[in-house]
C-alpha cells in the first residue's frame, strides 16, 4: 500500500474543515429555525377566487401550447409541493416548457367550509374556475391535471360535466381504496368511525392527517435527519430538506363533509373501482369523457400505492384513449426530487404537448380579472 | 477519495431499516389502531367528564364556559355558512336576471 500523496491529503482536510464550518453554520440556521426557504414564490396572478378556492396563473412570456394546463390539487395537502423552489418547482418547469400553467388552490378550511362535499368541489368550484381559465387563455379546452384527491375531482368534473377538457391528467390518482393502506383499513373494518376524526370546526385536524402520513414510516425520520447531518454543509441540500421538511409537517384540515363520503363511499363501499360514483344526484360514469387520458403512478408511493391507482387505466375514459405511464419515487416525486426534474416532468410535459396544440401566438390572454 | 456516503451513514440509514421494519409493521397493525382509538375515545370521554364539571363550576358564577363558547361559534359559523350559501344565490338570480336582459 503506497504512502498517501501529502497534496491530497492536504486537500481532504481542507475541506473536511470547510465542510465542518459549514455544518456548524447551517445546523444553527436550522436548530433556529431561521433561514427558511419562501415557498411557492414563482410569480403568479390571482384570476379567479370563489370562499377560499382561488385560481392562480402562472405568468409566462414564452406559452406555446395552445390548451393551458390546469393543475387540481389535493384537499388534504398545501399546493406548494408543486412549486417548491426556484429551480426546483414543477409549475416552474411546465410553464419553461411553453404550458400555460394554472394552479386551483382550495385554501384552509375553517368552520365555514366543514359542510363542504364533493359536489362543492367538482360541482360548484372546478366548473367556475374551469370557465375562468379558458376566458384568461382564450382557449376552448384545457388540459386538467388532477394530483392524489385532485385527480379524483378532475375525474369526477371531466366525466360529470359537459367539460372542455383536451386531456385528464392523473398524477397518483387514489381509486382502489382496497389498497390504500392500514388507517384507511382501520375506517373500512368500522374499528373507526368519521365522527370521530372532527375537531371543533368539523373538519379532520391537519395535525390528525400529519400524524396518519407520520405513521406510515415512524423512524424514516432518523434516516433523513442522518442524512441532512451528513449533508448540512450543502446550503442547497439543507434548502430542499427544509422546504420538503415544511410542507410534509404542513397538512390542511379535511373538510367533515368529504370525510363523511370519503369513509362511506370511498372507503367503505369502494365505489371508485366501480367505474361510477353517484354524486349531486347524478351517476358519475368515467367512461363519460372525451378526453386523452394518462395515469400517471409511482413506483414507491407509501401514500397512495401504485395498486391503488391501476384501476384509473381501465376506467377512466375511452379505451383507445388511455395511456399510462409509471415514474420513479413516492408520492411526492411530482414536485421535488432529482427524478421529479429529469424524469418525471420532462415526460409529462414532453406527453402534454404533443396531445395539445401548439399556439399560433407566443402570447397568451392577459385577463387578471376576479369572478365569482 | 471516496464521494460515497460515509460508513455511519450507511450504518445508520441501515440500522433505520431494520428497526423501522419491525416498528412499521407494529404501528400498522390491527391491535396498534385499536389501541389508538380506544385511547382516542378515553381522551374524548375524559375531556368531556372534565368539562361537563368545569362547566357547572363556572356556571355557578353565571359565566360562560368554553363549551358555551364553542356551540355560540357552532351557531355563528352555521349562520355564516347560510349566509354565504345565500348570498350566492342572489348573485346566481342577478347573473340570470342579468343574462335575461341582454
Amino acid at each position: 500500500m503506497s504512502p498517501p500523496d501529502p497534496s491530497q491529503l492536504l486537500a481532504r482536510v481542507n475541506r473536511d474543515v470547510e465542510r465542518s464550518l459549514l455544518r456548524a453554520r447551517n445546523g444553527i440556521r436550522y436548530v433556529r429555525g431561521t433561514n427558511r426557504p419562501r415557498l411557492g414564490v414563482t410569480p403568479k396572478d390571482v384570476i379567479w377566487q370563489r370562499d377560499k378556492a382561488q385560481l392562480w396563473r402562472y405568468r409566462s412570456t414564452a406559452v406555446d401550447v395552445s390548451q393551458p394546463l390546469l393543475i387540481v390539487t389535493s384537499l388534504i395537502s398545501r399546493s406548494y409541493i408543486l412549486d417548491l423552489l426556484p429551480g426546483s418547482s414543477s409549475v416552474e418547469f411546465l410553464r419553461d416548457a411553453g404550458l400555460d400553467v394554472f394552479m386551483v388552490d382550495w385554501g384552509i378550511p375553517d368552520e365555514l367550509d366543514a359542510a363542504n362535499t364533493f359536489e362543492t368541489y367538482v360541482d360548484e368550484y372546478l366548473p367556475r374556475a374551469v370557465a375562468a381559465t379558458l376566458a384568461a387563455s382564450g382557449a376552448d379546452e384545457v388540459t386538467l391535471v388532477g394530483y392524489c384527491l385532485g385527480a379524483v375531482l378532475a375525474i369526477l368534473y371531466a366525466c360529470g360535466h359537459e367539460a372542455p377538457v383536451r386531456n385528464l391528467v392523473m398524477l397518483a390518482a387514489p381509486i382502489d381504496f382496497g389498497e390504500m393502506g392500514p388507517m384507511v383499513a382501520a375506517l373500512r373494518e368500522g374499528r373507526l368511525g368519521p365522527d370521530e376524526l372532527l375537531d371543533d370546526t368539523g373538519n379532520v385536524p391537519a395535525d390528525l392527517l400529519y400524524s396518519g402520513f407520520f405513521m406510515m414510516a415512524p423512524t424514516s425520520v432518523v434516516a433523513q435527519h442522518a442524512t441532512l447531518l451528513e449533508n448540512l454543509w450543502n446550503d442547497e441540500f439543507v434548502r430542499g430538506f427544509q422546504a420538503v421538511d415544511q410542507w410534509t409537517r404542513d397538512q390542511v384540515p379535511f373538510p367533515g363533509g368529504a370525510v363523511q363520503q370519503v369513509v362511506d363511499d370511498l372507503v367503505r363501499r369502494n365505489v371508485l373501482i366501480s367505474g361510477s360514483w353517484r354524486l349531486g344526484g347524478r351517476e358519475i360514469d368515467f367512461t363519460n369523457t372525451g378526453a386523452s387520458i394518462l395515469n400517471v403512478m409511482a413506483t414507491n408511493d407509501r401514500v397512495v400505492p401504485r395498486a391503488a391507482s391501476e384501476p384509473a387505466s381501465r376506467l377512466v375514459g375511452r379505451p383507445e384513449r388511455r395511456e399510462e405511464m409509471v415514474v420513479k419515487g413516492g408520492h411526492a416525486t411530482f414536485g421535488t426530487g432529482r427524478s421529479a426534474f429529469t424524469q418525471t416532468l420532462p415526460r409529462l410535459a414532453e406527453w402534454t404537448r404533443s396531445h395539445s396544440d401548439a399556439k399560433e401566438t407566443t402570447s397568451g390572454g392577459d385577463s387578471t380579472a376576479r369572478g365569482r | 477519495m471516496s464521494d460515497g456516503p460515509p460508513t455511519w451513514l450507511k450504518l445508520v440509514l441501515k440500522a433505520e431499516r431494520v428497526l423501522g421494519s419491525r416498528v412499521e409493521s407494529a404501528v400498522h397493525s390491527d391491535t396498534y389502531f385499536d389501541l389508538v382509538t380506544q385511547l382516542r375515545r378515553s381522551g374524548t370521554r375524559l375531556s368531556s367528564t372534565a368539562e361537563g364539571v368545569s362547566r357547572r363550576i363556572i356556571h355557578l358564577a353565571n359565566l360562560p364556559a368554553g363549551t358555551d363558547i364553542r356551540r355560540i361559534r357552532e351557531q355563528l359559523s352555521r349562520m355564516e355558512r347560510r349566509l354565504v350559501e345565500v348570498s350566492k344565490e342572489l348573485d346566481e338570480l342577478a347573473a340570470e336576471r342579468e343574462q335575461e336582459l341582454h
